[in-house]
């Protein structure tokens, strides 16, 4: 399988301190992988390269194998590349539909977004017209998501998105991006907690300090290793 | 192999679709180049001309009022007048430039400030409602 982002040597640093150290990763088209590792490792700063927000001094970031190193992140954001960012991005005083709404400068009708967000996720149609921080964490979670969608993205990045939710809840969304890149949409995810993802990632990598120590498809003892690791004990 | 006969890897048409779609439309996007930073470079040649230019204003006066020679003081004043006009467009890339990375920023922390005073009004609004006694007609 062609990848459709693929990251080649990437260094990233933070206010002249290097936090990626050669990071190498690729995503194919329909794909789900799942970046993990423990605080502070560099995956946020992974996906943000990836987005075309933060910058790679070195190293190579290509979609569809051209090299897009040093592209405009609105360019990307353009073409397919959404990126859903750690904390729900929803507008919290506006309503489900409003915030549905802002995605029309996509060039996508009203009536079209809502279309596929309600019939993706029931429930934000239920409470179309509810104050988006009046819902729950998961409803919230589940309209950040509709909003990314509505971009009709070809990549999509996700930073944490079981944080602070119910492991019932997590197991829902999950369902959801497994169902989504079986539509053909690469999905690369970044979590802490590894137990949630694993069980629909077609592969998995283990960040730990900006360097990726393993990686793998998560099935057998690859995957016992990855939480070993993760949890840092011996497997 | 025939047009007729099917692919051994039979992925989802809509797969191939959208990532072709993707692939085509990052083609035609145009990349700057990372190493040439030329928002700085504007920055620092706006600083330069604006520099330059009252320099070469302020020599130009002198160079016209310390001769009688009328041809050197009409170069004197080309001098001066070019002078000037470099320094309006040095000041004028300067700020293009500088406010572009203010007001980006500033227009950042009005957004944040909303979404605080947003967060802060709904919570008032949610602790109103859950000690308030219902004082609805029966």
């Amino acid at each position: 399988m062609n990848a459709l982002l693929e990251l080649r040597a990437i260094r990233a640093a933070h206010e002249g301190i290097t936090v990626l150290h050669g990071v190498d990763l690729s995503v194919g088209a329909g794909q789900v992988v799942a970046l993990l590792g423990p605080n502070g490792a560099g995956k946020t700063t992974v996906l943000h390269v990836a987005a075309g927000v933060h910058p790679a001094p070195s190293g190579q970031l290509l979609f569809g194998g051209r090299d897009m190193t040093g592209a405009d992140p609105r360019d990307l954001a353009r073409a397919g590349v959404c990126l859903i960012p750690e904390g729900r991005g929803v507008f919290p005083n506006l309503s489900v539909r409003d915030n549905l709404l802002m995605m029309t400068f996509t060039g996508r009708s009203r009536e079209q977004i809502e279309e596929v967000a309600f019939a993706r996720f029931p429930v934000l149609g239920h409470r179309a017209n509810q104050a988006a921080g009046t819902l729950s964490g998961g409803e919230q979670q589940m309209l950040a998501l509709a909003r990314g969608l509505a971009t009709d993205p070809a990549v999509l990045l996700l930073d944490e998105l079981s944080m602070g939710l119910a492991p019932l809840v997590v197991s829902r969304l999950y369902e959801q991006v497994a169902e989504i890149a079986r539509q053909g949409v690469a999905v690369l995810v970044v979590e802490q907690f590894a137990a949630a993802v694993l069980g629909i990632a077609d592969h998995a990598a283990v960040l730990v300090r900006g360097r990726i120590e393993r990686q793998g498809r998560p099935d057998g003892g690859l995957r016992d290793e990855l939480s070993a690791l993760y949890l840092g004990s011996s497997a | 192999m025939t047009p007729t006969e099917p692919l051994p890897d039979s992925r989802d048409p809509r797969t191939d679709s959208r990532a072709d779609r993707f692939v085509r439309e990052l083609a035609d996007l145009k990349i700057p180049d990372p190493a040439a930073a030329r928002a700085g470079l504007w920055l620092r040649l706006g600083g330069t001309l604006m520099a330059v230019g009252l320099a070469l204003a302020i020599s130009a006066y002198f160079l016209s009022h310390n001769t009688q020679n009328p041809l050197d003081q009409r170069d004197g004043l080309a001098l001066g007048l070019g002078g000037i006009a470099a320094t309006v467009v040095g000041a004028a890339l300067f700020l293009r430039y500088s406010l572009t990375g203010f007001l980006r920023f500033w227009m950042a922390r009005q957004s944040h400030d909303l979404a605080v005073l947003a967060d802060r009004l709904l919570e008032r609004d949610l602790n109103h409602d859950l000690t308030s006694t219902d004082a609805a007609p029966r």
